[in-house]
């Protein structure tokens, strides 16, 4: 009877279980088995993948660095701050993580576009952001940064304070203290925080198509491009998304590795 | 107290500010050379006064001159880093990321002077702390006392005209932390600023420090040399640290004292009025049955608790007048004595010293 019952709770809790497994692990299994593992280097190398990889790789690398130089101070502020409004700006913060990416590029619209709250400012001089690289900069940047702010603000807030008291006495301005201390200690969290935003940049595509179209060495970078390939050749896509999958795998195992507990 | 006119030279401070539950008003001054000891209770105060000296934490009102300069005088106030301070705390908090060396040049460095300069500054401090030969260890390579000696060499390498070290030595297991205590003392001498040395253990503060502040509650409760603090202590915490037994009481001219709980003690030495007694835990014998003779206190108590400390024991006894007996191992045996039995508690009147509150 006892057995019985033990029996039928394994049940009850390892089919939903095996079934959520399923759920992830087979399409990630069906993308490797149609593969054709001999084509991958010829399709990555056809004149439409070579741009959107170079631009790719430059708009993330571009995000990276603002995330680097904005989202660090951003991150010590939050982190040191004991105020009421901090706790609100951490929560605005999170909203661009749950936010479908096609609403950020509706509002990077309403934001950079000709009529757009700081774009019409900008018309009159003869700039447009929409549909330029730099639209895709500002997309991944939209949806990377929240990743980036809250994993260096965590390491931050990991500091003993009395770290900085103990600087400051010895003559060290905050700035001082950041850059010879405080941005030193945080190394991990801000390496693993770049990796993070770095890998949810590179896969950004909802809010870039819709702030900055689809255009081919300009604003097409690679996810935007599987999206076109699967209509015209498919295989071309199955190795994009390949590519795509190691490069994921691998920032994920450099910070499991390394940095991740 | 010390004279003013040197005293403006040294530390001229009065705390108020509050933290938390506590409100603390603590007036400390010093002398150049001086090292204060800060003692009292946990929570009552003396971290938050460092905190305040060192300008971590605001002023609510009070004043705050340090070798003739105004860090603090309630309205402006300098930020740490524009102070000459040096601060060193429990944990050493040296920077894990930095060599011995350039703990101790982080000073001098973030005070503008040249890289070399500073690292021969350096070199010279961890020298005069005994680890000049431990430049380019990294903290976590150090030993717990080497650590405390960096971070004395760190807090001295800025040449601060105040030194605050708070419980420097309470990380330390007791072997280290004697040995680290004279080296302590050792390189304090040298030193002609201000010390101020918070700490929980007496032997600290008698070993380390010329005057004594105690700290309870936020407030000042007893100030002196080791020398007065011993032999009249202020307060029952006071009474404790230096291990005396400590009644507030009304004497009179007979030499009679009576406890504020309505015991009586007999002493040769009266004072009249509202009286701090004490009897020493040594003068107190205990036995069986009432003593004959030349003692003129004697009180039947109950014993509460019995600890041993090295070849003697120290007897807690609760009735008429509540004492801490220390008596040797033998007479524990010999007496018999266990928790919750009565006794025979026997003290000379001449060992009952009394003194005004």
């Amino acid at each position: 009877m006892r057995y019985a019952v033990r029996w039928r709770s394994r049940v009850a809790l390892g089919v939903p279980a095996a079934l959520a497994l399923l759920l992830l692990v087979v399409p990630l299994v069906a993308l490797l088995l149609r593969a054709d593992w001999a084509r991958i280097p010829a399709d990555l190398a056809t004149p439409t993948v070579l741009p959107a990889l170079r631009l790719s790789l430059t708009t993330t690398s571009v995000t990276a660095v603002l995330c680097l130089l904005l989202g660090t101070p951003l991150a010590w502020f939050l982190a040191r701050s004991e105020h009421r409004a901090t706790s609100w700006v951490r929560a605005l913060l999170t909203v661009p993580l749950v936010l479908p990416p096609v609403v950020g590029g509706v509002a990077l619209l309403m934001t950079w576009g000709r009529n757009g709250l700081i774009g019409q400012y900008l018309t009159p001089f003869g700039i447009q952001i929409p549909f330029t690289t730099v639209a895709v900069v500002l997309a991944e940047t939209f949806v990377a940064m929240p990743y980036y702010v809250l994993a260096v603000e965590g390491a931050m807030r990991g500091l003993d304070p009395r770290l900085e008291s103990v600087a400051r006495t010895l003559g060290a301005s905050d700035l001082r203290y950041l850059r010879t201390v405080g941005i030193p200690l945080v190394l991990p969290g801000i390496a693993s925080g770049l990796a993070l935003a770095w890998a949810r940049a590179l896969g950004e595509f909802g809010a870039t198509i819709t702030f900055a179209g689809n255009f081919q060495g300009r604003t097409q970078t690679l996810p935007l491009l599987v999206y076109v390939e699967l209509e015209r050749d498919p295989q071309v896509a199955i190795s994009i998304s390949i590519m795509l999958l190691a490069v994921s795998v691998l920032v994920l195992g450099v910070l499991r590795g390394r940095w991740l507990r | 107290m010390s004279a003013p006119s040197r005293v403006g030279d040294g530390l001229d401070a009065r705390i108020r500010l509050s933290r938390g539950e506590i409100e603390v008003d603590v007036t400390l001054t010093a002398e150049p050379g001086q090292v204060i000891g800060v003692l009292g209770p946990n929570g009552g105060g003396k971290t938050t006064t460092v905190l305040a000296l060192a300008g971590v934490l605001p002023l609510a009102e009070g004043h705050v001159r340090v070798g003739g300069q105004v860090w603090d005088d309630g309205r402006r106030r300098l930020a740490p880093e524009q102070r000459a301070v040096g601060l060193m705390l429990a944990d050493s908090l040296l920077f894990p990321h930095l060599r011995a060396l350039d703990n101790v040049a982080f000073g001098p460095r973030s005070r503008g002077v040249g890289r070399h300069e500073a690292r021969d500054r350096a070199r010279t401090e961890l020298e005069r702390v005994g680890l000049s030969d431990r430049t380019a260890a990294r903290p976590r390579e150090l030993s717990s006392g080497q650590q405390a000696r960096v971070a004395l060499a760190r807090a001295l390498a800025t040449d601060p005209a105040l030194l605050l070290l708070d419980e420097p030595l309470a990380a330390l297991d007791p072997d280290t932390r004697a040995r680290t205590r004279s080296d302590l003392a050792a390189r304090l001498t040298a030193y002609d600023g201000v010390t101020v040395l918070v700490t929980h253990d007496p032997l600290d503060a008698l070993t380390l420090a010329d005057h004594l502040v105690f700290v309870e509650d936020g407030r000042v409760t007893q100030f002196g040399t080791p020398a007065e603090v011993l032999s009249e202590p202020r307060s029952a915490y006071v009474g404790t640290v230096v291990g005396l037994n400590l009644y507030a009481a009304q004497g009179d001219s007979h030499g009679h004292v009576h406890t504020a709980d309505g015991g009586l003690i007999v002493t040769t030495s009266p004072t009249e009025g509202a009286v701090w007694a004490t009897v020493p835990p040594s003068a107190v014998s205990l036995h069986r049955h009432h003593p004959e003779g030349s003692p003129r206190n004697t009180w039947r108590l109950r014993i509460a608790s019995v600890t041993m400390q090295g070849q003697s024991a120290r007897i807690g006894l609760v009735g008429e007048v509540p004492l801490t007996a220390e008596v040797t191992l033998e007479s524990v045996t010999a007496l018999g004595l266990q928790v919750g039995q009565d006794v025979w508690a026997a003290v000379k009147a001449t060992e009952v010293r009394t003194y005004p509150r």
